[in-house]
């Protein structure tokens, strides 16, 4: 029984549920299973979303806390919300940018802390500037698509999705394809320097 | 949303929702007629449908007023001979429930599914209930695909089981099959066979439920449900045993039950040792398959979602034939009542009665320290009912009355939250006018506020409001046009003219709708106007105080995503807001009392709007005493015409 287990999460509205549908149909063009859990309907107005992507010998929809392998994530607070169903150790990759609850008088806590509290419990957080750099490409919606960019060459996805499968699903499932092509080669590319610098 | 993927390539394998699947199932089974009242998580079966009709000009699709309507309809056109759809959320069944129980003595012609698409977990719903007891208790039999994976399979074989027994189907789907997307292989989809007309052929004796026709129909209907029983027992498609024949336990796996099982004892490499019942048709219990399995096992596990339904039901038929094996489920606390079947609860069941080590997906889960705030949804920037809280909230105090605010189900339903808690009850669609007619007459000093959206005013409001003009309730009716079911992911509904299968309809009026019904106080006013708003809540409030007599009034103004989504198809964008700094208090009023999620504070106090999330509406600018807010341009006046008159497509 091979597997992996990716929770992805943010905020509504924030293309997390196109990611998990662009990584779906690169496992389907490679090959391989896929189950994909989503939040639909409430959370959708600005509330926290999560959604689980089972790949390989799985049969259940929901991962079970402590049994993610892997975490792409639009925010920060949402980042260490969700950690509870990662595994120790587990990679977290995690845009800079916080958007604050919009609750009148509550604690926001900074990305520092946030950083700090996930890395004492041992996760291996990588902080990305995917909605910056996206912006910086023209394509401020495609912050998703850099995340998956920055986390694709690092990560155990490679294992589980071929890169040609990601740009197949990116052209097929995405409006503004060939932008997000560049938006995914540009998270590529951020993650290559880092890794060398 | 379109859902292409409905119409994949025959052959091809492709990425669907679950929902989605269902709707693929259903056109290759050849459903000629499809009505539903929007409901998460049953809304894209009928979202899919409506892009298939679209491109293929069949099936006959339709969103109804409300779920009784689509049932109703359903029923009508299944009466003809022809396959027929009827989806809904859990709760509609319960607006359904009156001709449902009917359909059961009369049967059908051609064929009926119902989707019933219930949420554990209280995703997006009021409530938790299991619609599987509807099945039993009105006698239709109800298939429960094993997960999104069987979704196809399992519409196509109710659509089949309800045309061989000429018997109403119920169709049960949970949250996780409908909204999970698997990969699903495409089949054929006859084009004739979609589009084809019934004929209605009389015969009263069955379709005129009088007290004569009903009592002969109620014994053939017990005698028919044995029937159906037995052969669900026989069904190898949805009903099957696999693993070992004589392990000393039995699994019996329903409906979703059946992948958490399998995931886990294929973990445990006990597939083969065990012997694992799957039901994906559960209803009426398949009795001489259960009983055949159960015969002679020491321990036997029930795995389903929702209540012990079959767990319950099991029991009784092996008390009856004198089977005592140990039973682990449900109903006898093995595993938690509430909420979503998850692994590690599953498992923690089968480790309890299979004596399994303390295993991999119990392993200890990490927690990080630091303490997060919570991110509930909120109303939308620029949602046109923010400026109506403010403003009903200001009239409210100028008029010194005591509100009760009858709130309903709709986005406006998140006015709960601070600052606004200005839904006092929330109960059903329907309920904020339903309950102001009792809450009017309960107390002396009291005016309640029905607040009701557009969508629901035509689902369920009307009743309520003939009441309210009948007996003379004083209550103020807030309609909130915002030219959708925006919740739901903005469908059309009567007030907006716009059909499923995207020709034109006749737009109803709320207006000659309340006036119709006898409300002699009616008024339109502009949503995004918080002055006018204010001063016409202020009269309306004074007439009811007077007369003791219902006023309405319907604040009309788009769902601003609407907005949004009409703009870019003509290409008309808004234009954002920004604070001017040196007119900027820092009185907070923006961001404490008003809350738009676009304008944040900044450490020194003074507010400032994050200009990617704010949509344009220039409400801000209405609501700060120090006019701080200005639009970063000139505002295109096609935008601020989308505000008002926007349509979903
Ligand atoms: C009986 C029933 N059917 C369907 C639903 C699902 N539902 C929840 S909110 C909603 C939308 C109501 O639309 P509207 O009143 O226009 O309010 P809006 O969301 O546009 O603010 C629907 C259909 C439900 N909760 N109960
Ligand atoms: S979806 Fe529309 S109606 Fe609902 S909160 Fe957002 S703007 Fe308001
Ligand atoms: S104009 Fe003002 S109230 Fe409207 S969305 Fe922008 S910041 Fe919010």
């Amino acid at each position: 029984m091979k597997s992996l287990n990716i929770v992805l999460s943010g905020v509504g509205g924030q293309g997390i549920i196109s990611l998990a549908n662009v990584i779906a149909n690169a496992v389907l063009e490679s090959g391989g299973n896929v189950i994909v859990a989503e939040t639909h309907g409430l959370s959708q107005r600005g509330g926290s979303v999560i959604v689980h992507v089972r790949i390989g010998d799985v049969e259940a929809p929901l991962i079970p806390p402590g049994n993610g392998d892997l975490m792409l994530s639009l925010d920060p607070i949402e980042a260490a919300r969700y950690s509870v169903y990662l595994k120790k150790g587990s990679m977290i990759f995690v845009d800079n940018n916080i958007t604050p609850p919009p609750l009148p008088g509550i604690k926001i806590p900074s990305l520092d802390e946030i950083v700090e509290s996930l890395e004492k419990e041992g996760f291996d957080i990588i902080v990305v500037p995917a909605v910056d750099e996206a912006k910086k490409a023209g394509n401020p919606l495609g912050a998703n698509i850099f995340l998956l960019g920055a986390s694709y060459q690092t990560s155990i996805l490679k294992e589980y999705i071929k890169e040609e499968a990601i740009i197949d699903a990116i052209r097929k499932n995405l409006k503004k394809p060939e932008k997000n092509i560049e938006v995914f080669k540009r998270g590529k590319k951020w993650a290559e320097e880092r890794l060398t610098s | 949303m379109a859902h292409r993927e409905v119409l994949a390539e025959p052959g091809s394998r492709v990425v669907m929702l679950g929902n989605v699947a269902f709707a693929r199932g259903a056109l290759e089974y050849g459903v000629s007629f499809a009505s539903a009242y929007p409901g998460t998580p049953s809304t894209e079966i009928t979202e899919a449908l409506s892009y298939a009709s679209r491109i293929l000009g069949g099936p006959y699709v339709e969103w109804s007023a409300n779920e009784k309507v689509a049932l109703e309809a359903a029923i009508g056109a299944a009466l003809t001979g022809i396959p027929a759809l009827a989806s809904m959320k859990h709760v509609g069944v319960n607006v359904a429930a009156d001709p449902l129980f009917s359909s059961a003595y009369m049967g059908v012609e051609g064929a009926l599914v119902i989707v019933s698409a219930d949420d554990p977990g209280m995703w997006s719903s009021q409530n938790e209930q299991d619609n599987r007891w509807y099945g039993i208790h009105a006698y239709i039999p109800v298939v429960e695909p094993a997960g999104p994976q069987e979704a196809k399979t399992a519409i196509i074989e109710a659509f089949k089981l309800s045309e061989k027994w000429k018997h109403p189907v119920i169709l049960r789907t949970t949250t996780r099959v409908s909204h999970t997307r698997v990969i699903v292989e495409a089949g054929e989809i006859d084009i004739a066979k979609i589009k084809r007309k019934g004929t209605f052929v009389k015969n009263p004796e069955k379709y005129t439920l009088v007290p004569v026709h009903a009592r002969r129909l109620r014994e053939e209907l017990v005698e028919k449900w044995e029937k159906i029983s037995k052969d669900l027992s026989q069904n190898q498609v949805l009903n099957h045993a696999e693993g070992n024949p004589d392990s000393e336990t039995l699994v019996v796996a329903i409906g979703l039950g059946y992948r958490y099982a399998k995931e886990i004892l294929a973990t445990h490499g006990l597939l083969d040792n065990v012997r694992l019942l799957k039901l994906s048709a559960p209803v009426p219990l398949p009795k001489s398959l259960l009983l055949n399995e159960a015969e002679g096992r020491e321990k036997i596990i029930f795995i389903e979602e929702g209540d012990p339904v079959i767990e319950t039901l099991s029991k009784a038929l092996f008390y009856d034939h004198d089977i005592r094996a140990k039973i682990y489920g449900k109903g006898t606390g093995h595993l938690k009542k509430t909420g979503e079947l998850e692994l590690h609860r599953v498992e923690k069941l089968l480790a309890k009665a299979l004596g399994l080590e303390k295993t991999y997906y119990n392993q200890s889960v990490i927690k990080p320290e630091i303490k997060l705030p919570p991110r509930p949804p909120v109303l939308c920037p620029g949602c046109p009912y923010r400026a109506v809280f403010y403003a009903l909230r200001r009239a409210v105090g100028k008029a010194r009355i005591r509100p009760i605010y009858n709130g309903d189900i709709g986005c406006y339903s998140l006015g709960v939250n601070p600052p606004f808690q200005m839904q006092d009850t929330i109960v059903e669609m329907g309920g904020s006018i339903g309950l102001a007619n009792g809450m009017a007459h309960a107390q002396d000093d009291k005016v309640p506020i029905a607040i009701i959206g557009d969508s629901t005013f035509f689902h369920a409001g009307l009743p309520g409001l003939a009441n309210a003009v009948y007996n003379r309730s004083p209550m103020l009716v807030v309609v909130l046009d915002n030219r959708t079911t925006a919740m739901t992911g903005h469908q059309p509904h009567p007030g907006i003219g716009v059909t499923a299968r995207g020709v034109e309809g006749t737009e109803l009026s709320i207006v000659d709708a309340a006036k119709g019904l006898g409300v002699e106080y009616v008024k339109v006013i502009d949503a995004f106007n918080i002055a006018e708003g204010e001063k016409e809540f202020y009269e309306a409030i004074e007439y009811v105080k007077k007369e003791r007599k219902p006023a309405l009034i319907v604040a009309k103004g788009a769902c601003i995503l609407l907005a949004l989504a009409a703009g870019r198809r003509v290409g008309v964008y808004p234009v954002a807001y920004r604070v001017n700094d040196d007119k900027c208090t820092a009185c907070g009023l923006c961001y404490k009392a008003f809350n738009c999620p676009a304008i944040y504070s900044k450490d020194d106090g003074k507010a400032y709007i994050n200009e990617l999330l704010c949509t344009g509406c220039g409400e801000c600018a209405q609501i700060c005493p120090f006019d701080a807010f200005e639009p970063v341009d000139e505002v295109p006046p096609e935008w601020l015409r989308l505000m008002r008159e926007a349509k979903p497509s």
